[in-house]
């Protein structure tokens, strides 16, 4: 294949740079991936219930880090350090109210629209997305200064692999990232609910008569992709601190990226989102660190190319046959 | 007996075209009845607006006395109504047992907290439902297919899962959209064998569209004819066999064909 080219180069230089950078790399990417990995559930279980994409899921996700910031200060965390359960406390905290914010944004701006047209709802929710950015920004709100996250957990290495220390927040967001997901294939697959979600997903109509409460399931999914968003809000805020104000385009393009990951894992793929979310994190940290770091975004979207080309229902996405 | 479903007057149009005109029925406990007619007269459209999935522009129809037009199929479906479906609508991507836990979940109380932190009213209501479904597995026959994808089945086994799924809501009132079709002769005898066990076993009333006169005539008590949205006939299947009315419809008029088209369309 043709990719082999770039994959060969890609290891020469791994190799030529050494071990303890190659580790380095390999747990931001992990960490970054598991970030995205948060938002593209988010997207992928709502498009498997509605068949659209929420495009204000990226706002909750920054709202999510701005209210994990908020919390935090709330409870006096900016001078002294937050005692060991400050970090659960700010997480339940965060993932309760985002998934009250998706509720809210599931009956209020989408519900009205279950039989309109799919276009309608895909421009409320770039509406819904463009509302949340700008009162985000209100004075009364989270403002327009970049701010500066307490650190909830403390900033020390873990341990020490071939002279590389692995830092406890990196471990924490992969950890949390990861036990949350479990949680979530397990809901989905072992759970009655997670069965009439895939019976909604599946034929919504027929789900309804067979007695499923469709709009009840639409509305825990909503809550379930928020809560997962708002941990990742909180994750990406411990990881990387400075919160940019939520019309600031890093939101988009992070919540952007995480779409992108859902889309190549196939999207509607419980799995296959988690696996694109790696996959993106991987070749954006790599690449950024052995190639080139202004090109970053770059590697994410050629990824994105290179599976609609090779495989447009994504790695895990199932082949849809069109009916002639 | 018991009136269990009754429709008054439905009628339903699709921009100017009458799908369904004053269509009434009335199922006692435990009766079976056949709905019968030529393509397109509008029999589906009938189970649709009956099970909720169509909304009448007029009539009503009766489950057990409550006016249940105007309530969400899901709302139906848990008042007695359930149904199968002539072009198999089963969920493709889950198991065999899974489709029938799925519609025993209508029959469950514990919500979203209790399913989550597992209490034990949901932990025996889940081993109750997979107990239910099993044995409604067994009566069908395809029990031991239960962790296959539904999808995967051939397809006289996907109609028995569809009845399956069905039962699995506890129906007062069962519609079974052509369950017959497609099927071979010995399927087919199977296939009415098991609409009579259903029916003396769980005390249903059901209610039948087929194609198959000869199903059709032999097990139903009552039978309805619709052509082009009218109720052209209804009674007994003897009289039914020998109604003009019906004959015309199915063979067109005697004398003039074209006439009798041009005028209907």
């Amino acid at each position: 294949m043709k990719l082999g080219g770039p994959v060969v180069m890609l290891g020469l230089l791994i190799v030529q740079h050494g071990f303890p950078k190659f580790l380095q790399t390999l747990v931001n990417s992990v960490a970054l991936g598991s970030l995205y990995a948060l938002i593209a559930l988010g997207y992928t279980l709502v498009y498997g219930v509605l068949r659209f994409i929420n495009f204000a899921h990226s706002d909750v996700f920054a709202v999510g880090a701005w209210l994990s910031f908020t919390f935090a200060t709330a409870f006096g965390w900016v001078a002294t350090s937050s005692p060991l359960w400050g970090m659960p406390l700010v997480l339940l905290l965060v993932m309760a109210a985002c998934a009250l914010l998706g509720v809210t944004i599931e009956i209020l701006a989408y519900r009205p629209l279950r039989k309109a047209p799919r276009l309608n709802v895909l421009i409320t929710a770039i509406g819904v997305s463009l509302f949340l950015q700008n009162v985000g920004q209100l004075s009364s709100v989270f403002g327009t200064q970049p701010q500066r996250m307490p650190s909830l957990i403390e900033d020390r290495s873990l341990f020490t692999i071939a002279q590389v220390h692995i830092r406890l927040v990196d471990v924490t967001v992969i950890a949390l990232a990861l036990a949350l997901m479990m949680a979530l294939q397990w809901m989905v697959f072992r759970t009655r609910l997670g069965r009439a979600m895939r019976a909604v997903s599946f034929d919504e109509k027929v789900a309804s008569l067979m007695g499923i409460n469709v709009n009840r399931v639409v509305t825990i999914t909503f809550a379930i992709g928020s809560a997962l968003a708002a941990a990742g809000g909180l994750l990406f805020a411990l990881k990387y601190e400075g919160l940019k104000q939520t019309a600031d385009a890093t939101w988009v393009l992070l919540g952007l990226k995480a779409f992108v990951a859902a889309v190549v894992g196939g999207i509607g793929n419980v799995r296959g989102a988690v696996a694109g979310a790696l996959l993106i994190g991987v070749v954006e940290v790599f690449g950024a660190s052995y190639l080139s770091p202004h090109m970053r975004d770059v590697y994410v979207f050629v990824i994105l190319i290179v599976v609609l080309l090779l495989k447009p229902s994504g790695i895990l996405g199932k082949a849809v046959r069109e009916k002639v | 007996m018991s009136e269990v479903l009754a429709a008054r007057g439905l009628s339903l149009s699709f921009g100017g075209l009458r799908a369904v005109n004053d269509f009434s029925l009335s199922l006692g406990s435990s009766d079976l009845a056949g709905l019968i007619g030529p393509n397109g007269a509008g029999k589906t459209t009938v189970f649709n607006l009956l099970t909720g999935v169509y909304q009448p522009d007029a009539g009503s129809v009766l489950l057990d006395g409550k006016q249940v037009n105007g309530k969400k199929p899901s709302q139906i479906a848990a008042a007695g109504l359930a149904r199968t479906f002539q072009n198999i609508r089963l969920f493709g991507e889950l198991s065999v047992l899974d489709n029938v836990r799925t519609a025993a979940g209508v029959r469950t109380r514990s919500g979203l907290w209790r399913s989550l932190l597992r209490t034990p009213l949901y932990l025996a209501e889940e081993r109750a439902v997979t107990e239910r479904s099993l044995e409604l597995l067994e009566l069908l026959g395809i029990a031991h297919r239960r962790e296959e994808q539904a999808r995967s089945l051939p397809y006289g086994d996907q109609r028995r899962l569809e009845i399956a799924r069905a039962l699995a809501t506890e129906p007062k009132v069962l519609l079974l959209d052509e369950p017959v079709a497609g099927m071979n002769s010995s399927e087919k005898v199977e296939m009415r064998g098991l609409i009579q066990t259903l029916r003396k076993q769980f005390d249903l009333a059901i209610l039948l569209i087929e194609h198959d006169m000869g199903l059709v005539m032999d097990i139903c008590e009552h039978i309805t004819v619709l052509d082009h949205g009218m109720t052209i006939a209804a009674g007994k299947p003897a009289a039914i066999q020998s109604n003009p009315a019906v004959i015309e419809a199915y063979l067109g008029a005697p004398e003039d064909e074209t006439t009798a088209e041009s005028e209907a369309s």
